[in-house]
C-alpha cells in the first residue's frame, strides 16, 4: 500500500491563532477515515491544509509522495476533490451542468478531452444515482439530493482522495445513511481513498474503519473504532461523561450522559423491577435526586439501569425470591430516604415482600396504583389490599411519571 | 415540477443583428435617404457610425455585467456598482471641465478609461487589506467609492460653465455620437478581445459562481482569476463609457436576459451577452432619434425606461428560484 496523505509535523493556524499543532498523519491509500473532534478542536482546518486552502506555518504535506507546495492546482485537482458542508450558487445550473463543472479546468489539448470529460460526468452521475435527476435544477433539489449531486461533481474530477467536511451535518438521518453507504461503496468498488470530518460519533464507528481524533489542533488517537472511540480518550477530548456501549448488533454506540443540574440533597427509595423502574430512576437522577432501589435481583433490567446510573442498590441472587439478607439491605436503604416511591412493578411471590419493606420504613410513600389487579400474581391475590391499606395510611396515587415528579416536588 | 428546461439555440440572435442594423439604418427623421446625394451619404455614414457604436458599447457594457455578477456572485453586480462606471464618468466630466478636451481627441475617453481603472484598483485594495479581497468586501467598497464619485460628478457639473456643462451633461445621460472613427475601432479591437478571453476563461467562471474555495477545489487559481477577471470587466466598462458616456441598464438587465436565453454557462454568455447588448443599444438609439424627431433624446433616458420594466417582469417572473433563471 502506498501512501495517500502524509502530514509531518503539520502547523497551520489563523494569523496570531495557531490551530493546528505538530500533526503528523499517515492515511495509506484506499483507506476510509473519519476525523473526529469537538468543535474547534481543527478538523476542518487539518482539511483545509490538505486542500492547500490553508497556508501552513510549519511541516509538510505530502499527496500521492509529492509535495503538496509543488503541486499545480489542475494537478491537485485531478488529485484531490471536495465536498463542503454546503455548495450554493446563485446561478440556476441543472445537476448535469453542476456536475460539467469538476471538469472546469482543461486537462490537456482541447478536443481530445471533450469524450474523456463527458464519460467522467456520466459515470459520475451514474455512481450517486443522479441520473434521473441530471435536468433537474440544483437549487431545487432536497438536502440528500443536493449533496449527492456536489459528490458527483467532485467524483467527475476522477479525483484519488475524496475529503468531506461534515457532508451530513444538514441532512437528516436517512439521507445521512444514504450519503455514507455512497461513500462506501466508492471506497470499495473505486479504492477511492476517503477522508471525512463528523460530529457524528456513532456513524463514523459504523462506516469507517479507521478513526483520527482530534482535540485542541493536536492528534489524540488514531485507529480502529474500538481503539478510539473509548470512554476515558472521549472524555477528554469532548470535556462530558461519556457511555460507550455496543448494542444487540454488536454496533458501537457513544451516547452522551447527562448529570444533574442541582443536587437536592435528598434521598427517595425506589421499588421497582422488570423494567417498570428504568425511565423514573434516569429522571429522578437527573432532577438531583440521590437515588437508592431494590430489593432487585441480579440482572434484572432495572438493576442493570441502577448499575449504570451509579444508584445503590439491595440485590437478590438471580432468579431467587427475596430472601430475608436482601431485604434488610432495602429496609436499611428506604429507612435512609426521605421519600419512597413504588413503581408499576408486577407483583409475585418472589417480590411481594418489597411492599413490607415500604410499609414498615415509615416515610412517605408514592404509590402507583395503575392496573393493580393486572399486575397482582400472588397466589392469594393480596396485592390490591395490600396497595389500598397503604393508601388509606396516607400514600399518594401517581400513575404517569409526570405526576410522580410533581407529587415529588411537593415533598421537597 | 418542472424538469424541461428552455434553453435556447443562438442562431436566431445572430440572425437578428443583420436584420435589426438594416432596421436602425433605414429608420430617421429623414426617413430612407438618397444614397446618391452627399447629404443622403453623410445621414447614412452617421447612422451606421452610431449603430456600430451601439453594438460595441453595448456588448462592453453587457460582458462587464456577466464577469461581475459571476464573480460577485450577485444579481444586482454591475459596473456600476464596483464604481468602475461612476469613476470614468467623473475622468470624462474632468477633462472636459479642465478643456483637456480641445486640446487632444483622445483626452476625453483616455481619461474615462484611467479614472475607471484607477477606481477599480481602489475598491479592489479597499477590499482586500490584509488578505484577499471578499466578495463582500468588493460590494460595500465599490458602493461607498461609488456614491463619492458620483457626488465629485455633480460637484463639477455645479461649478462647470455653461457650454462646458451642456457636453459633461450629454457625457452623463451617454450619446453614441461623441466618439470619432479611430477611437470607435480601438474600442472595438478592446472588446472583441476581452470576450474572446473572457470565453476562453468560461469554465472558470462557471466554477467561480460556486465560490472561491469550491472554485479552489475543482483546481481554479482563484487569486489570478478574479483579479483577471476584474480587470477584463473593467476595461470592458471603461472602453464602453469612454466611447459613449454613461449608459445604465444595460449592464445590469443584459446578462439576465442572455442567461434565460441559453442558461447560466459562461463558456456562451460572454458572447450572447454582448450580441443582445448591442442589439438593445442599436434599438433604443434608433427610438431615441426617431420618437420624437425631429429632436433627440439622450439614450440613457431609453435604456432606463425599456430597461426598468423589463428587469422587472424579469424579477417577477423568475421569483419562484430567488433571482435563479
Amino acid at each position: 500500500m502506498s501512501a495517500a496523505v502524509i502530514c509531518r509535523n503539520v502547523s497551520a493556524g489563523y494569523r496570531q491563532q495557531p490551530v493546528l499543532h505538530d500533526i503528523s498523519l499517515t492515511i495509506q491509500a484506499g483507506q476510509m477515515v473519519a476525523l473526529l473532534g469537538p468543535n474547534g478542536a481543527g478538523k476542518s482546518t487539518l482539511l483545509r491544509v490538505l486542500t492547500g486552502l490553508q497556508p501552513l506555518t510549519g511541516g509538510e504535506v505530502e499527496l500521492f509522495g509529492r509535495d503538496l507546495r509543488q503541486l499545480r492546482a489542475t494537478e491537485r485537482a485531478r488529485l484531490v476533490a471536495v465536498v463542503p458542508q454546503e455548495v450554493t450558487t446563485p446561478m440556476a445550473f441543472t445537476v448535469a451542468e453542476l456536475v460539467a463543472l469538476g471538469r472546469s479546468v482543461p486537462r490537456g489539448r482541447w478536443a481530445a478531452l471533450a469524450a474523456a470529460d463527458r464519460q467522467a460526468i456520466e459515470q459520475a452521475l451514474a455512481y450517486t444515482d443522479t441520473l434521473e435527476l441530471r435536468d433537474r435544477y440544483y437549487s431545487e433539489l432536497s438536502g440528500g439530493e443536493k449533496q449527492r449531486a456536489i459528490i458527483a461533481m467532485a467524483l467527475a474530477q476522477e479525483p484519488q482522495l475524496l475529503l468531506l467536511d461534515e457532508p451530513t451535518s444538514h441532512l437528516d438521518i436517512n439521507h445521512r445513511l444514504e450519503v455514507l453507504q455512497l461513500l462506501e461503496r466508492l471506497n470499495r468498488e473505486r479504492g477511492l481513498t476517503v477522508v471525512m470530518t463528523s460530529h457524528d460519533l456513532n456513524l463514523a464507528a459504523e462506516f469507517f474503519p479507521q478513526l483520527a481524533l482530534l482535540n485542541h489542533g493536536r492528534i489524540t488517537a488514531v485507529g480502529a473504532p474500538a481503539e478510539v472511540l473509548r470512554e476515558d480518550v472521549l472524555e477528554e477530548a469532548y470535556h462530558c461523561k461519556l457511555a460507550v456501549r455496543r448494542d444487540a448488533t454488536g454496533l458501537l454506540m457513544i451516547l452522551p450522559t447527562r448529570t444533574a443540574t442541582a443536587p437536592t440533597g435528598k434521598r427517595v427509595h425506589v421499588i421497582c423491577g422488570g423494567g417498570s423502574g428504568v425511565e423514573v430512576l434516569r429522571r429522578l437522577c437527573l432532577a438531583g435526586w440521590q437515588v437508592s432501589c431494590g430489593a432487585l435481583n441480579q440482572g434484572d433490567t432495572d438493576a442493570q439501569t441502577a448499575a449504570a446510573l451509579g444508584i445503590a442498590t439491595a440485590l437478590e441472587k438471580p432468579f431467587s425470591p427475596l430472601s430475608d439478607g436482601a431485604l434488610a439491605a432495602a429496609s436499611q436503604l428506604a429507612q435512609a430516604a426521605d421519600v419512597i416511591v413504588v413503581c408499576e412493578v408486577l407483583f409475585g411471590p418472589g417480590n411481594v415482600k418489597n411492599l413490607d419493606v415500604a410499609r414498615q420504613a415509615g416515610k412517605p410513600i408514592l404509590l402507583n396504583t395503575r392496573q393493580v389487579a393486572a399486575r397482582d400474581f400472588t397466589s392469594q391475590r393480596e396485592v390490591p389490599a395490600l396497595l389500598s391499606a397503604l393508601v388509606e395510611r396516607g400514600a399518594t396515587p401517581w400513575e404517569q411519571v409526570g405526576d410522580l415528579l410533581i407529587a415529588l416536588e411537593k415533598v421537597k | 415540477m418542472n424538469t424541461h428546461h428552455k434553453r435556447w439555440p443562438v442562431w436566431p440572435l445572430l440572425l437578428a443583428v443583420p436584420l435589426v442594423c438594416a432596421g436602425a439604418l433605414l429608420a430617421g427623421a429623414a426617413g430612407l435617404p438618397d444614397w446618391q446625394t452627399p447629404l443622403g451619404r453623410a445621414v447614412l455614414e452617421l447612422r451606421l457610425h452610431r449603430i456600430l457604436t451601439g453594438l460595441v458599447v453595448g456588448a462592453g457594457l453587457a460582458g462587464a455585467g456577466v464577469v461581475m455578477q459571476a464573480l460577485l456572485r450577485n444579481p444586482l453586480a454591475e459596473p456600476y456598482v464596483l464604481g468602475v462606471s461612476s469613476g470614468a464618468g467623473l475622468g470624462a466630466a474632468m477633462a472636459v471641465f479642465f478643456g483637456w478636451n480641445v486640446l487632444h481627441l483622445w483626452a476625453v475617453p483616455a481619461a474615462a478609461f484611467v479614472t475607471g481603472i484607477v477606481t477599480l484598483t481602489v475598491v479592489y485594495f479597499l477590499a482586500a487589506r490584509g488578505g484577499g479581497a471578499s466578495i463582500y468586501g468588493l460590494l460595500l467598497s465599490g458602493i461607498i467609492v461609488s456614491a463619492v464619485l458620483s457626488n465629485l460628478l455633480m460637484l463639477i457639473v455645479s461649478l462647470a460653465p455653461a457650454e462646458g456643462m451642456h457636453s459633461i451633461l450629454w457625457w452623463i445621460l451617454g450619446n453614441l455620437q461623441l466618439s470619432a472613427q479611430p477611437l470607435l475601432m480601438t474600442g472595438g479591437a478592446l472588446v472583441l478581445g476581452s470576450l474572446v478571453i473572457l470565453t476562453v476563461l468560461g469554465a472558470q467562471l462557471n466554477a467561480l459562481t460556486l465560490g472561491r474555495e469550491t472554485a479552489h477545489h475543482l483546481g481554479v487559481r482563484t487569486g489570478l482569476m478574479i483579479a483577471g477577471c476584474l480587470a477584463l470587466a473593467t476595461l470592458l466598462a471603461a472602453t464602453s463609457v469612454a466611447l459613449a458616456g454613461l449608459i445604465g441598464f444595460v449592464g445590469l438587465i443584459v446578462p439576465h436576459a442572455a442567461r434565460a436565453w441559453v442558461g447560466p454557462d459562461h463558456r456562451k454568455l460572454p458572447a450572447v451577452a454582448a450580441v443582445i447588448g448591442g442589439l438593445f443599444l442599436v434599438i433604443c438609439d434608433t427610438v431615441a432619434r426617431t420618437i420624437v424627431a425631429p429632436q433627440e433624446i439622450p439614450i440613457g433616458v431609453v435604456t432606463a425606461l425599456v430597461g426598468g420594466p423589463f428587469f422587472l417582469a424579469l424579477l417577477l417572473r423568475r421569483r419562484k428560484g430567488g433571482w435563479i433563471e
